[in-house]
C-alpha cells in the first residue's frame, strides 16, 4: 500500500510516525532544555567584586620580607553564606614602594608560601617557585603571581580586591 | 574486515567453544571464587586498615597541601612536566586524546590479529603508557611533602579533650582556668584589663556555638582579644576552634548533657591519705592552671616548662628549688599557696604567687602538698604503692592558703 | 512444587532464560577473565553500602563531616559499611582497569565485540567519575582541597574552561552548592547512566559469548 502512495499524500503509517516524532520532540525539549539550564544556571551568574580591603597599619609590615596578610570576604553561594579566604603577601621594599601579591599559584591555584631561607615563594603542588618580585623561577606556572593594587590612607594599607 | 575474515573468526570461536565449558556452573564458580577473594580483601581492609582520619574541611586553611585520590595522582604528577603556557595541553588535550583513542581503539585497529606476540607495537605502546602511569604515581607518592600532624577528634570525648588542651594553652592567661575572667596579669599589652566571665550562665545561655566560634575566630579586637582563627592570622584551624567551643559548652553549660561515652573522669575531691600521681591528677591541674605560661615560646616564666613529668622536674632557672622531694619549701608549693619567693638579701619579690591572679582550688593545693610530700610519684602504680604505706605527716606549713578558691565553675566537666 | 514452577515458567519463560543466559557453552578461560564479574560484584557492593550510607549522611557543609563521624563512631558497624565503600571504590578502579588491560591484551575488543569495548570504556570513565564525585562527600580537608584543584584542572580548558569550572562547582567557589550537586551526581545521575551501560555491556557479553584466548595463529 505504501508503495502506491504519492509524495503529496500521506498515508496513515506515515502520519503516525510524524505525530510520534513531533510529540516526542516537544516532550523532550520541554523537559530537556529547562533541565539543562536548571543544572548549569549557577554557572551563568557572573559575580563582580570591587572592594578596598583594609590590611592594617603599614608600619606593622617589616621592610624587605614578604608578610602574609589573610582576610575573608563573605558572599552568597547559592543559598549559603560562606566566607572565602584570601591571602596576600605584602612586601614593603622601602618607605614608599609596596607590592601585594596574591598567594594563589598561577598554575592550578594551590597556595604558595614564602620561604625565607630559599628567598622564594614555593608551591607545594607542582614544585613551582617564584622570586620575591613574584616572577617564576622554575616550575610550570604560566605567569608571575597576581598583584593587587594598594593604597595608603592615614597610615593604613588598603588592598584592592577586584574580581569578575 | 571482510566477510571471509568474519567467517574465519566465527569458525575459530566455535571450535574454542566446543572445547570449552558450560557457563553455569563452571564460569560462575570461578567468578565467584574471585569475587569472594576480593570480598575478603575488602572486609580485611575495612577492618584492619580502616579510613584515615581527616580534619573537617576548612576553606580558610590554605596551608593544606592538596592531593587527589591515588588513582588520579599520575595525572597530577604529569602536570609538573608541562610548562604553564601549555597547561591546557596537559590537562585537557592529552587526557582527552587518550580517552578518544581508547574509545576508537576497535575502529582504527581493524586487523584480525589477536595473538599478543603478533601485536608487538600495540602491546608495547600500552605497556609504556601503563608503566608511565605507575611510575608517575610512585613518583607522586614519593615527592608528597610530609603533612604536619594534626590531631583529629573523632568523637565528642576526644573533641572535648582536645578543646581543653587548646583552651589551656591559648585562653587561660586572660580568661582563667575556668573561664572566670578577672583582672589580667602578666600578659603584654593587656596588663590590668578586666575580663568578664565567659563561663557564666549569662554567657552560656545566650551565646550559640556559632557565636562562640566566631568570637574565637575573629577575636573582639575592640576589647583587646586578638583573632585566633587562621583566616584572621591566628594560630587555630576551624576544627580546633570547634573543639574549644565544644569544651566550653560541655564543661560550663549546665543545661547540656554529655553523651555517656564522652564523660571524662572528674578529678576526685581531696581526701586525707590520698596520694596523687603526676600521670592522673597533677598533670591535669598543671595543664589547666600553669601550662599556658609555662610552655616553650613564653617569656617571663623563669624558663620553667611544665609540659611533662620530665620537664616539670628538670627545667627552670630555679630547678633545684622548684620541687624538692618531701619539702614544702619547694618554690612550687610556696607560690601556689600565695607566698611569693623573696630575694634573701634585698627582700625583693623574685617569684610572685602562682597563678598570678588567683589561687587554685584548695583541693588542688592539697593534692600538690600530698604529691610533694610523697616525693612526687609519676605513675598511678607508684602513687598507690605509697598509699599503702603510711603517709609522712606534713610539717606545719608556714601559711595556709587563705583565699577562698573559685566556687563555680570548677575545673572538670561535671555535666 | 513442580506444578507451581511450571505455572510460572509458562508465564515468565524461566527455562528460556536459563538456557540463554546460564546454560551456554563458552570457551575455556583463565583467571584474568574473572575480573569483569569481579567488577560487577564490587559495583553492587558499592551500591548496597552506598544506599546504607545515605541513611545517615547529610550532604551539607554544616553536617556532612559530622554525619560521617557519626557513621564511623556512633552507628554500629558504621565503620564496616563506610570502610567497604571507601576501599571498594579503590578496588573497583583497579579491577576495572585490569579488566580493560586484559581485553586489550587478548585482542578481545576486535570483531564482533567492538561495541562491547565502547560500553566498557564508558564504564571505566563512569567509575573514575564516581570516584571523583564521591571523594568530596566526606567534606574533610583532603577531599575539599583535592576537589578544589581537581575542578581547577577542568577549568584550564581553553575558552570554555571557566564555564566548565562554574558548572562543576555550581558557581565560582567550592561551596554548599558544589557538595549538593556532587552528591546528586554521585548517587543518582552517574549510577543511572552506569546501570544502563552495565545492562548493555552484559547483554552484549551474553549475546556474543565470552571471548576465547587467541591461539598463536590468530
Amino acid at each position: 500500500m505504501s508503495k502506491k502512495t504519492s509524495a503529496t499524500h500521506i498515508d496513515r503509517r506515515g502520519f503516525v510516525k510524524i505525530v510520534i516524532t513531533f510529540l516526542g520532540t516537544i516532550m523532550g525539549v520541554v523537559i530537556g532544555l529547562p533541565g539543562i539550564s536548571y543544572f548549569i544556571s549557577p554557572a551563568l551568574k557572573a559575580e563582580k567584586k570591587d572592594d578596598w580591603i583594609p590590611a592594617g597599619e603599614l608600619e606593622s609590615y617589616p621592610l624587605g620580607t614578604p608578610t602574609l596578610f589573610n582576610f575573608t570576604q563573605t558572599k552568597m553561594n547559592g543559598w549559603e553564606r560562606s566566607s572565602q579566604s584570601y591571602g596576600v603577601y605584602v612586601l614593603r621594599e622601602d618607605e614608599k614602594k609596596i607590592t601585594a601579591f596574591s598567594n594563589v599559584c598561577t598554575h592550578l591555584s594551590c597556595r604558595v608560601s614564602w620561604k625565607e631561607d630559599e628567598k622564594a615563594y614555593l608551591c607545594p603542588c607542582h614544585d613551582a617557585a617564584f622570586d620575591i618580585q613574584g616572577e617564576v623561577i622554575h616550575g610550570p606556572p604560566p605567569h608571575p603571581l597576581d598583584e593587587y593594587q594598594t593604597k595608603i590612607e592615614d597610615g593604613t594599607l588598603y588592598i584592592h580586591l577586584q574580581e569578575g | 574486515m571482510n566477510e571471509e575474515q568474519k567467517k574465519a573468526y566465527k569458525k575459530k570461536y566455535k571450535e574454542a567453544k566446543q572445547e570449552g565449558v558450560r557457563f553455569w556452573p563452571h564460569i560462575i564458580y570461578k567468578d565467584l571464587l574471585m569475587s569472594f577473594a576480593i570480598f575478603l580483601l575488602l572486609v580485611g581492609l575495612a577492618t584492619f586498615v580502616g579510613i584515615p582520619l581527616e580534619p573537617k574541611a576548612d576553606p580558610s586553611d590554605s596551608s593544606y597541601i592538596p592531593r587527589p585520590e591515588w588513582y588520579f595522582l599520575f595525572l597530577f604528577e604529569f602536570l609538573k612536566f608541562i610548562p604553564g603556557q601549555l597547561e591546557w595541553v596537559g590537562t585537557v588535550v592529552i587526557p582527552g586524546l587518550a580517552i578518544v583513542a581508547l574509545f576508537l581503539l576497535p575502529f582504527y585497529d581493524k586487523s584480525q590479529v589477536r595473538f599478543w606476540k603478533k601485536r608487538k607495537i600495540g602491546i608495547s605502546i600500552m605497556g609504556v603508557i601503563v608503566l608511565a602511569m605507575v611510575g608517575l604515581t610512585v613518583r607522586a607518592v614519593a615527592t608528597t611533602p610530609e603533612m604536619e600532624e594534626t590531631t583529629v577528634a573523632s568523637s565528642v570525648r576526644e573533641q572535648v579533650v582536645q578543646g581543653e588542651d587548646l583552651y589551656s594553652v591559648h585562653c587561660v592567661e586572660c580568661h582563667g582556668p575556668d573561664g572566670e575572667g578577672g583582672e589580667i596579669q602578666g600578659v603584654e599589652g593587656l596588663e590590668g584589663v578586666t575580663v568578664k566571665s565567659i563561663s557564666s550562665r549569662d554567657e552560656m545561655y545566650t551565646r550559640s556555638d556559632e557565636t562562640l566560634a566566631a568570637i574565637t575566630n575573629y577575636g573582639q579586637q575592640d576589647l583587646g582579644m586578638p583573632p585566633y582563627g587562621l583566616a584572621y592570622g591566628g594560630p587555630l584551624t576551624k576544627a580546633e576552634i570547634e573543639a574549644i567551643v565544644a569544651f566550653m559548652r560541655y564543661t560550663w553549660d549546665d543545661r547540656i548533657e554529655l553523651p555517656p561515652e564522652a564523660v571524662i573522669a572528674t578529678l576526685p575531691a581531696w581526701e586525707e591519705g590520698f596520694v596523687p600521681s603526676y600521670e592522673v591528677e597533677i598533670s591535669r591541674i598543671v595543664k589547666r592552671n600553669c601550662f599556658s605560661c609555662h610552655r616553650p615560646g613564653k617569656d617571663d616564666n623563669n624558663n620553667y616548662l611544665m609540659g611533662s613529668y620530665e620537664e616539670i622536674l628538670t627545667t627552670g632557672d630555679n630547678v633545684e628549688n622548684n620541687l624538692i622531694p618531701g619539702d614544702l619549701n619547694s618554690y612550687v608549693y610556696q607560690t601556689i599557696t600565695g607566698n611569693p619567693i623573696l630575694d634573701p638579701d634585698t627582700g625583693e619579690v623574685l617569684i610572685h604567687q602562682m597563678p598570678l591572679t588567683k589561687l587554685m582550688k584548695e583541693d588542688y593545693i592539697k593534692m600538690f602538698e600530698a604529691w610533694i610530700l610523697n616525693d612526687m610519684p609519676e605513675t598511678v602504680e607508684e602513687a598507690e604503692a605509697l598509699m599503702a604505706t603510711p603517709t609522712p605527716t606534713p610539717e606545719p606549713t608556714t601559711e595556709e592558703a587563705t583565699e577562698e578558691p573559685a566556687t563555680e565553675p570548677t575545673i572538670t566537666p561535671e555535666g | 512444587m513442580e506444578n507451581a514452577f511450571k505455572w510460572l515458567d509458562e508465564r515468565l519463560g524461566l527455562n528460556e532464560i536459563y538456557a540463554e543466559v546460564l546454560d551456554r557453552q563458552v570457551p575455556k578461560v583463565n583467571w584474568w577473565f574473572t575480573l569483569g564479574s569481579a567488577s560487577l560484584f564490587l559495583a553492587i557492593m558499592q551500591g548496597v553500602t552506598g544506599i546504607f550510607l545515605t541513611i545517615y549522611y547529610v550532604p551539607s557543609p554544616d553536617h556532612a563531616y559530622d554525619s560521617i563521624n557519626y557513621i564511623m563512631n556512633g552507628v554500629q558497624f558504621g565503620w564496616l559499611i563506610r570502610g567497604i565503600h571507601h576501599w571498594g571504590a579503590s578496588l573497583l578502579v583497579v579491577t576495572v582497569f585490569i579488566h580493560l588491560l586484559r581485553v586489550f591484551f587478548y585482542g578481545a575488543y576486535k570483531y564482533p565485540r567492538e561495541f562491547t569495548w565502547v560500553t566498557g570504556v564508558v564504564l571505566f570513565l563512569l567509575t573514575l567519575g564516581m570516584g571523583f564525585t564521591g571523594y568530596l562527600l566526606p567534606w574533610n580537608q583532603r577531599s575539599f582541597w583535592a576537589t578544589m584543584v581537581g575542578t581547577e584542572i577542568a577549568g584550564t580548558a581553553p575558552g570554555v574552561g571557566g564555564f566548565i569550572l562554574r558548572v562543576l562547582r555550581g558557581g565560582t567557589d567550592l561551596s554548599a552548592v558544589t557538595l549538593a550537586r556532587f552528591f546528586s551526581m554521585h548517587i543518582w545521575i552517574l549510577p543511572a547512566v552506569a546501570m544502563l551501560t552495565v545492562g548493555t555491556h552484559l547483554y552484549l557479553v551474553i549475546r556474543l559469548g565470552i571471548s576465547h584466548i587467541p591461539g598463536e595463529d590468530e
